[in-house]
C-alpha cells in the first residue's frame, strides 16, 4: 500500500512540476530572432575569424574560454576514472580472441579510422565536427582493437604524456595570445599575423582554429583511449 | 602591467595540472612538492589582483579572446572575486603542505592533478561574468570532488561519492535548463546584460528559470534539502580535500547563487525567490545542527557544523538587503578560516590516532596539545564566542536578519546556535578533561599553520574593522548591480 501512496505522490509531484515547467517554456519566444549576440556572429565571422564554419568559430574563438574548460572537464573524466580504478597490477581478463572477421576487418580499418578522425579535425573551421568528434572517431579505431585482441593494450604511457603535452600545448597557444595580442586566447594567427586571409574557405585559414582542434582532437582521442583502457584492466592480486 | 594578465589565474593551474603526466616516474615527495610550489605561485598572482583591484577600486575585466562582452567571454575581478581568489590559492597552499602527511593513498599524480583543478574551478566560478562559463567551471569542480571524494577508494568513499554524483548530476541540469530559459528569454549570457535586461523578462519565465538556477546551485551550496550528500562526502574525502570544500567549494555554489540572485533583482517575482531561499537556508541551519549533535565521528560533526554555517551565509544572502550581502560576506570569511583550521587539526589527528571517532579526541589536550589548542580555538569561534570571528560575522547576520524583518528565522537560528554550542563544547570537553596519554611529537610546520590560523581568528575577534571594511566593499560589488553593470564594458550589440 505505501509503494502506491508513495508513487501517487511522486506523480503528483511530477505533474506539478512539469506544469510549472510548461508555464516557464511557453513565456519564452522561441523561434523569434532574439538571439542578441548570435546574429553578431553571423554578420562577422569571416572577417575576424576566417572560419566559414560559423559554430566552430563560436566554439573555438568567440567563446573558446568554454572550450578550454571542457577539455578540462574531458580531462578530470579521465583522470578521476584513473585515479579510482587505479591497482598495483592490471590485466586484461577478456577470455575470447575475436573472430578470424573481426580480426582481418579491424586490421585493415584501424589506419582508415584514425585518417578518417584527423580528418575531422583538420576541417573542423570548414566542415561541422571538429576536435571533439575527431578525437572520439580516434579513440573508436583503439576500441575496436580491444574488441578483437584479448591481448592488445595501448602504449598507455605514452598516451597519458601525449595528453598532457596536448593540453598544456592549447594552454600555451593561449597564452602566446596573450604575450602577442595582449589577451589570454587571442588568435593572434588570423588577427595579428593575418595568415590565410586570401584563403577563407580552404584548409589553410581560419586562425588558431585548426591549430587547436588539432590538439583537442589529439588530446580527446588519447584520453578516451585511456578511459577505455582503465576499463577493460581488471585488478591482479598476487 | 598590463592587468589581462588576471587570466593566469586560470592558465596556472591548468597548464600545471597538465603537466603532471610527464613527472609520473618522479615518485611522491617531488609531485607533492611541485604541487606546493604551484600553489604559492598562484597565491602570488592572487595577491597581486588582490592588490591591483583594492589600490585601484576598480575590478579587473579579462577579457578571453580580446572579444568585448557579450560576444566573448569576461571574466570579472571585483572585490568580491579578488578576495576570494587569494583565499582559494591561500587555501589550496596550506593544504598543499597538510598534502604531505595526510595522502599516501596511490596515484599521488592524479591527486595533484585533481587538486590542482578543484583549485582551479573554483578561482573559475568566482571570477566569471559568463553565466554558461560559470556553468563550465562548476563542472570543472563538481567533477574533481566528486573524485576527489571517492579517492580513499574504500566502501563509504564510493558510496558518497555516488550519492554526490547523482545529486550533482541532477543539479546541473537543473541549473542548465535555468541558463537555456534566460538565455531564450534575453539572448545573451553575459551576466551583466542579463541584469541589463531582468526586468523585461516575463515574471513567470524569470521565476522559473530563478528557482532551477537557484535548486540546481543549492546542491553545490548544500542548502536544504539538497545537501544530503555533504556529509558523507566531507567525511570520505581525503582531509586536506574535506577542508577545501568547507573552505571554498562550497563557498564557491554559494556565492554564484547570491551573484545569480542579485543579478536578476529587477526581475518582478523577485521577492518570492527570496522567501523560497530564506525558508531553504533556515531549514539548512536547524536541521544539520540537530543532526551534527548525534555524530560520534568528530570530521563528520564538523562537516554538519560546516553545513548549517553555510546555511547562514544563504541565509545573509537571502535578505535582500545591502547588511544582508556584507554580513553574509563577512561570515564567509570567518567561516573559510575556522574551517580549515578545524578540518587541519581533526585531519590530523585521524592521521596520527587512526581515526576520526570521539574517544580517539579524550586526552587529546595531554598528546597533542597544539593541535588541541587550534581544534578548541576553532570549536570556541565556531560556537560564536565573543573574542573569536565568529562572533562578529554572526551578531552581524542575525542583526540584518530582524532588520529585513524576518526576526522568526533570526530566533530559529539564535536556537540552533545553542545546539552548536552544546556539541562543539562536548568535544573540547573530551580533549581537556578526560582521557590520559603520552605527549606524541607534532608536525612543525602544521603546527605552525594552527598557530598561524589561531592568530587571525583572534585578530579579527579583537580588531574586526580591517575584515569587516574588506567584507563590504565585497558585499557592495554583489549587491550594486547597477555598478557591476556599468563596470562591464559592453558592446552594443542588440539591447
Amino acid at each position: 500500500m505505501v509503494s502506491i501512496l508513495k508513487r501517487s505522490l511522486a506523480v503528483i509531484m511530477l505533474l506539478i512540476i512539469g506544469y510549472w515547467l510548461a508555464q516557464g517554456l511557453s513565456g519564452i519566444p522561441f523561434g523569434q530572432d532574439k538571439m542578441l549576440v548570435g546574429k553578431y556572429y553571423l554578420d562577422n565571422v569571416i572577417r575576424q575569424t576566417g572560419a566559414i564554419n560559423a559554430v566552430t568559430a563560436v566554439v573555438v574563438n568567440y567563446r573558446g574560454f568554454d572550450t578550454l574548460g571542457e577539455v578540462t572537464v574531458l580531462f578530470i573524466a579521465s583522470t578521476g576514472v584513473g585515479a579510482l580504478l587505479w591497482a598495483k597490477r592490471r590485466e586484461r581478463t577478456a577470455k575470447t580472441e575475436g573472430s578470424i572477421v573481426l580480426k582481418t576487418g579491424i586490421r585493415l580499418l584501424t589506419p582508415f579510422v584514425i585518417l578518417f578522425g584527423a580528418y575531422i579535425f583538420i576541417h573542423g573551421h570548414l566542415t561541422p565536427g571538429g576536435g571533439f568528434p575527431g578525437g572520439a572517431t580516434i579513440a573508436t579505431a583503439f576500441l575496436l582493437l580491444y574488441m578483437a585482441y584479448t591481448m592488445y593494450e595501448i602504449p598507455r604511457r605514452a598516451f597519458e604524456n601525449t595528453e598532457g603535452v596536448a593540453g598544456m600545448s592549447y594552454v600555451i597557444v593561449a597564452l602566446i595570445g596573450l604575450a602577442i595580442g595582449g589577451y589570454f586566447l587571442f588568435d593572434w594567427i588570423w588577427q595579428t599575423w593575418h595568415f590565410g586571409v586570401n584563403n577563407v574557405g580552404r584548409i589553410l585559414s581560419g586562425g588558431f582554429i585548426p591549430v587547436i582542434y588539432t590538439i583537442i582532437g589529439i588530446k580527446v582521442g588519447t584520453e578516451l583511449s585511456g578511459i577505455i583502457d582503465n576499463m577493460l584492466r581488471e585488478e591482479v592480486r598476487e | 602591467m598590463n592587468v589581462q594578465y588576471a587570466s593566469l589565474l586560470i592558465a596556472i593551474p591548468l597548464i600545471t595540472a597538465f603537466f603532471v603526466p610527464l613527472m609520473k616516474g618522479l615518485g611522491e615527495k617531488a609531485i607533492k612538492t611541485y604541487v606546493l610550489i604551484i600553489t604559492a605561485i598562484q597565491a602570488g598572482i592572487a595577491t597581486w589582483v588582490f592588490e591591483e583591484v583594492y589600490t585601484t577600486g576598480k575590478p579587473i575585466i579579462v577579457m578571453a579572446g580580446g572579444w568585448r562582452p557579450p560576444v566573448g567571454i569576461d571574466l570579472y575581478i571585483g572585490p568580491f572575486a579578488a578576495l576570494f581568489v587569494l583565499i582559494v590559492a591561500l587555501v589550496s597552499f596550506l593544504m598543499a603542505v597538510f598534502n604531505f602527511r595526510a595522502v599516501k593513498v596511490e596515484p599521488i599524480d592524479k591527486y595533484a592533478m585533481l587538486f590542482l583543478l578543484l583549485m582551479l574551478g573554483a578561482t573559475g566560478m568566482i571570477a566569471t561574468g559568463d553565466i554558461f562559463n560559470l556553468f563550465v567551471f562548476m563542472e570543472i569542480t563538481a567533477i574533481t570532488a566528486y573524485a576527489l571524494t571517492a579517492y580513499n577508494k574504500t566502501g563509504e568513499a564510493a558510496e558518497a561519492s555516488l550519492k554526490y554524483m547523482v545529486l550533482g548530476g541532477i543539479g546541473s541540469s537543473f541549473f542548465l535548463i535555468g541558463v537555456a530559459l534566460i538565455y531564450g528569454a534575453t539572448g545573451t549570457l553575459n551576466m551583466a546584460q542579463i541584469a541589463q535586461l531582468a526586468g523585461n523578462i516575463n515574471p513567470t519565465v524569470a521565476q522559473v528559470a530563478l528557482a532551477l538556477v537557484i535548486f540546481g546551485l543549492a546542491v553545490e551550496a548544500e542548502l536544504f534539502p539538497l545537501n544530503a550528500w555533504a556529509p558523507d562526502a566531507y567525511q570520505a574525502a581525503p582531509h586536506p580535500v574535506t577542508a577545501m570544500f568547507s573552505a571554498f567549494v562550497v563557498k564557491a555554489g554559494i556565492y554564484a547563487l547570491a551573484r545569480i540572485l542579485y543579478l536578476m533583482s529587477a526581475v518582478g517575482t523577485w521577492k518570492n525567490i527570496l522567501h523560497l531561499l530564506i525558508a531553504m537556508a533556515t531549514l539548512t541551519v536547524i536541521v544539520a545542527e540537530f543532526s551534527a549533535l548525534r555524530q560520534r565521528n568528530v570530521k563528520r560533526m564538523i562537516a554538519y557544523s560546516s553545513v548549517s554555517q553555510v546555511g547562514l551565509i544563504g541565509l545573509a544572502f537571502a535578505l535582500g538587503t545591502q547588511a544582508g550581502v556584507d554580513a553574509g560576506v563577512f561570515q564567509m570569511i570567518n567561516h573559510a578560516i575556522i574551517k580549515v583550521l578545524l578540518f587541519l587539526g581533526v585531519g590530523y589527528v585521524a592521521v596520527q590516532l587512526g581515526g576520526a571517532e570521539i574517544e580517539n579526541f579524550r586526552g587529546l589536550g595531554k598528546r597533542m596539545p597544539l593541535t588541541a589548542l587550534g581544534v578548541t580555538v576553532g570549536s570556541m569561534s565556531a560556537v560564536g564566542i565573543p573574542l573569536f570571528n565568529i562572533f562578529w560575522s554572526k551578531l552581524r547576520i542575525i542583526l540584518a536578519t530582524v532588520d529585513a524583518g524576518y526576526a522568526w528565522a533570526a530566533a530559529l537560528v539564535l536556537g540552533a546556535s545553542v545546539v552548536e554550542a552544546v556539541y562543539y563544547f562536548r568535544l573540547v570537553h573530551a580533549i581537556w578533561f578526560t582521557g590520559e596519554g603520552e605527549r606524541l611529537r607534532e608536525s612543525a610546520p602544521l603546527v605552525a599553520i594552527m598557530l598561524l590560523l589561531i592568530a587571525i581568528i583572534v585578530a579579527i575577534g579583537i580588531y574586526p574593522n580591517y575584515a569587516w571594511s574588506l567584507s563590504q566593499k565585497a558585499g557592495n560589488d554583489i549587491f550594486n548591480v547597477a555598478q557591476y553593470i556599468k563596470n562591464v564594458p559592453l558592446m552594443g550589440v542588440g539591447a
